[in-house]
């Protein structure tokens, strides 16, 4: 509508101002023209000079401004302004029609038609009248894009039932396609619903610099009247068997605005967790944290699901599926403390059944004399605290207690640094009268380490009974949950007994998150208890509490409360999650559709966790059928000890793939990955038109977006472009009827203002 | 479970007591020469003894006999470890200073110097008494009780033991003799574990070589017989065991030190008519009851 009114008044289409430039095509010199407007203003000034008595200034300065405007308008109609835009040569240019062919082009939201009808009458059959007029200019390519992009013959009809809609990969390829020839422009016509994690900028980059425009066309309503989503599902790939996984659900919604809905989950069919959820507003995002236990080992297949409600129009995206891995087996953590302290022996109490969890104690108990608890043999830690890293990289966490820092010598502390960064081993600090600043660290290698900013002066004489509170962050957090909901869970921190704290922790660095702070009972003052960071490929922890084991002994806390339990549990199992394996494997994704490439990744690295390049990588692929097949991996060369190859998942059904290194005649180790290919309905996931992104791709490479309503213009818009073979035009604008229109404006108003003041 | 009519047999346990208590302060004898061939250890530990510690004495020691004695809370808070002495109700009904006061509080102090000497262990200097049916007992997860032939323990300080060894706490039985403060204790423990068999310690156990390697249980007699160098057993109990009651996983709750007496050791290692096996063996023993307790 607006651009009709447009098209009316400024006679051309917007395309034209946009690609034009302005320039005067008039036969009379600018010194003429400018003699003349001075005389024309002097008239007008003269003229309204002998009213001025009769009317007032102000009046006179809006009449002659008035004729001034009109007497402009005339001078510069007298100018022959003229638009000159370049414009394809007819028929010598191509111009490539990208029709979109995946599965959500099925949706039925055109006013109960299915967007591929719009599609195919408008871009893919021969009676269309769009096609016929851009025929007229250009010699048409059609190409059709899902996964990938392919020509399409316009007499064949489209199969809308590719899987994914790979937007990236399909200009990439149309660009390839038509490399040499001169290639005017390119229609897409999509609904926008990219899923492919591939760049889009990349493309589009080389199509700026070609300045080729593409053109958009938007298939399908932005907004889904009513329709929910499970938008995300954040779980962790591998956890310990028992473990109590935290799982983020984003749900979007549209239409169900503050209504409750219940989120299912089920593993292998069985509801195994169900809650209410409120939602939010339209287009809002709804976190919802579920807890899940981790009960049986093996790769386990959960669904998060919220049930279909009325009205909604597409139910494939109300469920997704998301695979954990739960192992069962030990993982080692290394707990050196460098005084007798009763933590030591609550926290081996309280972690003493957990099956997965082997607490490694080196416990000083005086000038070096060591008590070594939990060891497998005689000559584990013999010597006292790891001096190689061979030895300490075997465990996969490391527990600091009270020890200065200079029982370490500096190789020690930056083997521990690297223990966090390279080897990806998961630190935890704790709080005592040796630990943090108290203990010496600032200026070591482990103060980068550390989520807490240390002081400088340790503050020996430090001491504060403190409450501790979880934060927001914390509330939802692994180790610091402590019930199944967070008002359980928060009410169950309030009821805890004070602890003490020795050491002053203030601040955390930029990038760290505190679960909980600590407020001194008398000065209200308050502290970091429990901090964390990601640091390299680990995570290092800060817990200041030193007596925590008071939250199992204290006289308040009921004989059957199992909180200090579930905490040391939560926290030693969240310590080693993740923590990576010399032999690691992994896949982009670990659910795929039948027929897609899955790339294998290999980190093979040596015992002290330095990458390996020289090893022979073997990747055995078992299908569903239970055919095995071996693919070699290759060295990527561009990081050490990566090692990648792909294969095709042909079959639906779930793939185990183990990958075996060796170096000579030596087995360096092996790692397995399970991964599944199903239908997925991915198509269906943000299956609204995406406008922003399609407009988005418009104006970075000079083209427009169109939506249905707006179609009209696109065959006159192509015509003006830089690409291809074009010739330059002048378009007159001296005849536009909104000049003319002002003009007469102008006049009238003039005219109105001289009756109602009576000088005319 | 013993009568309330029942009198304490050793006269010389009583005759301990009052000189402790006295004077209200502590009486320590000035060293005299000390024998050759001391563990090196407690010779610094005999030295280091005649100096008083001076951290919160004026609250531990200078006040008279009576309640706020007996509680004296410690006055430096946040350390890793405080000597607890169980104060708990006699056969003679007693609480203030009854049995459990013996050799208190100078063996308490003098093992905590000898504590801190030969372990790293941040331990705070005085004694710290503190009664069974007293909520802070759970603050002090270890907690050492002498003479408990003579426990006669009412039912809140019985509640109270109980909820403390449930939580997680210790308790290190010391100091009785004979079949009859035996079979007390044990009905005592009956009341308190009902159910839970006492065992011996198997000299493999972890608690006799978790600090020092303790091969042997010695019989370490009380100053008077040790001083005299003769026999080493009081009343029937002619041989030292060391026994322990466990719960269902395996966890030590007691230690039980029967037929011997480390308080006493504790209390004269200075004394050097005191044979040093003794005392040595004592203060061996105490130290690995004390890092087992803050480890296992």
């Amino acid at each position: 509508m607006l651009e009709s009114i447009f098209s009316f008044l400024f006679k051309y289409r917007p395309a034209v101002y946009q690609r034009g430039q302005l320039g005067f095509e008039s036969p009379l010199p600018f010194a003429m023209v400018a003699i003349g407007v001075a005389a024309l203003l002097l008239v007008v000034l003269l003229t309204y000079r002998r009213a001025r008595h009769r009317v007032g200034r102000r009046d006179v300065l809006i009449l002659a401004g008035l004729r001034a405007a009109a007497l402009g308008l005339l001078l510069f109609a007298m100018l022959r302004p003229v638009m000159v835009v370049a414009t394809v040569v007819p028929q010598e240019n191509i111009l490539a029609v990208v029709l979109d062919d995946s599965r959500s082009m099925q949706l039925a939201d055109q006013g109960g038609e299915p967007r591929s009808d719009f599609l195919t009458n408008t871009f893919a059959s021969e009676e269309s009248t769009l096609l016929d007029a851009l025929g007229e200019r250009f010699a048409l390519r059609f190409f059709r894009f899902g996964r990938d992009v392919a020509r399409h013959d316009v007499s064949q009809p489209l199969g809308f039932g590719e899987t994914r809609t790979n937007l990236g990969r399909a200009l990439a390829g149309v660009r390839r396609e038509l490399a040499g020839v001169p290639l005017a422009g390119v229609v897409l016509v999509t609904d926008g619903a990219d899923n492919a994690a591939a760049e889009l900028t990349e493309p589009l980059l080389a199509y700026q610099s070609d300045g080729v425009p593409i053109y958009t066309v938007g298939v399908g309503r932005d907004v889904l009247p009513r329709d929910i989503e499970v938008s995300r599902v954040e779980a962790p790939q591998q956890v310990l068997e028992g473990s109590s996984v935290m799982v983020d659900v984003m749900l979007t919604q549209t239409g169900f605005r503050g209504d409750r809905v219940t989120l299912n989950v089920e593993d292998a069919g069985r509801i195994v967790n169900s809650q209410e959820v409120r939602l939010a507003g339209d287009r809002e995002a709804t976190m919802v944290r579920v807890k899940l236990t981790a009960s049986e080992a093996g790769t386990r297949l959960f669904r998060f699901h919220v049930p279909p409600q009325s009205g909604e129009l597409v139910v494939e995206n109300n469920a997704r599926d998301v695979m954990i891995t739960v192992e069962d087996r030990r993982e080692k953590i290394l707990y050196f403390e460098g005084e007798p302290r009763f933590e030591v022996k609550f926290i081996r109490r309280a972690v003493a059944e957990d099956e997965n969890i082997q607490l490694v104690t080196l416990q000083r108990t005086a000038e070096s004399k060591y008590l070594r608890l939990g060891v497998d043999g005689p000559d584990e830690l013999a010597a006292g605290f790891p001096e190689t890293p061979e030895e300490l990289f075997a465990y996969r966490g490391l527990i600091l207690g009270s020890v200065e820092a200079s029982f370490f010598t500096h190789a020690q502390l930056a083997m521990i640094e690297e223990f966090v960064g390279r080897r990806g081993g998961g630190l935890l600090v704790l709080g005592g009268r040796k630990a943090f600043s108290e203990g010496g660290y600032a200026g070591t290698p482990l103060e980068s380490v550390l989520p807490v900013v240390l002081g400088r002066d340790a503050d020996p004489e430090f001491f504060r009974e403190v409450e501790v509170r979880p934060t927001p962050a914390g509330l939802g957090h692994p180790v610091t949950r402590l019930a199944d909901d967070t008002d359980q869970s928060s009410e169950r921190w309030s009821m805890l007994p004070p602890v003490s704290v020795l050491n002053p922790l203030g601040q955390t660095k930029p990038g760290a998150s505190t679960l909980l702070t600590g407020r001194a009972e008398e000065s209200g003052d308050s502290y970091v208890v429990l901090a964390f960071q990601r640091y390299g490929k680990g995570k290092a922890i800060a817990f200041a509490a030193q007596d925590s084991w008071l939250w199992q002994m204290h006289a308040d806390m009921p004989l059957d409360d199992m909180t200090h339990e579930t905490y040391w549990r939560q926290m030693l199992r969240w310590l080693v999650s993740n923590v990576p394996d010399p032999i690691a494997v992994t896949t982009p994704m670990e659910q795929v559709e039948p027929g897609e490439s899955v790339t294998i990744t290999a980190d093979i690295r040596d015992s002290s966790y330095l990458g390996i390049n020289g090893a022979q990588v073997e990747a055995s692929v078992t299908d569903p059928l239970g055919v095995e097949e071996t693919h070699p991996l290759e060295w990527t060369v561009t990081e050490d000890g990566a090692y990648r190859t792909s294969f095709t998942a042909e079959v639906a059904g779930r793939y185990d793939i183990r990958v075996e290194a060796r170096r000579g005649d030596g087995v360096l180790g092996e790692d397995r990955v399970e991964i599944r290919a199903e239908p997925q309905p991915t198509e269906f996931f943000s299956p609204a038109m995406r406008a922003a992104l399609l407009k988005d791709i418009a104006t970075q490479t000079g083209g427009r977006f169109y939506t249905e309503a707006s179609l009209g213009g696109l065959a006159e818009d192509v015509r003006y472009t830089e690409a291809g073979t074009t010739k330059r035009e002048s378009h007159d604008l001296w005849d536009l009827p909104i000049l003319f229109l002002a003009l007469l404006a102008f006049l009238a108003s003039e005219w109105i203002l001289r009756r109602r003041r009576g000088l005319a | 479970m013993a009568s309330p009519e029942s009198r304490p047999a050793a006269g010389k346990t009583r005759a301990r007591v009052w000189s402790t208590n006295r004077g209200g302060r502590l009486r320590l004898r000035t060293p005299r020469p000390i024998r050759a061939a001391a563990v090196s250890g407690l010779v610094a530990l005999a030295v280091t003894a005649s100096i008083l510690p001076t951290e919160g004495v004026a609250q531990g020691g200078a006040s008279s006999p009576g309640e706020s004695r007996l509680r004296p809370t410690p006055n430096v808070k946040g350390r890793a470890f405080y000597f607890t002495r169980a104060v708990y109700t006699d056969v003679e009904r007693r609480n203030t200073f009854g049995w459990w006061s013996v050799d208190y509080p100078k063996a308490d102090r003098q093992f905590l110097i000898g504590l801190k000497r030969l372990t790293g262990i941040d331990a705070y200097d005085l004694e710290n008494p503190v009664r069974l049916d007293d909520p802070n007992l759970r603050r002090y997860p270890m907690v050492y009780a002498v003479e408990v032939g003579h426990m006669a323990l009412t039912e809140t300080e019985r509640a109270g033991l109980r909820d403390f060894l449930m939580a997680g706490g210790i308790l290190v039985a010391d100091d009785f003799w004979g079949s009859w403060e035996w079979a007390n204790f044990q009905a005592q423990m009956e009341r308190v574990l009902p159910g839970y068999p006492i065992i011996d310690l198997p000299l493999d156990h972890p608690l006799l070589h978790v600090f020092y390697d303790l091969t042997e249980v010695l019989q370490v007699p009380n100053v008077g017989l040790g001083r005299a160098g003769g026999r080493t057993w009081e009343k029937d109990g002619y041989t030292a065991a060391l026994r322990g009651i466990f719960d269902e996983d395996g966890r030590l709750l007691v230690v039980i030190n029967w037929n011997s007496d480390l308080g006493d050791a504790w209390e004269w290692a200075e004394d050097p008519y005191y044979p040093i096996q003794f005392s040595n063996f004592a203060y061996q023993l105490g130290v690995n009851v004390v890092v087992y307790a803050m480890s296992h």
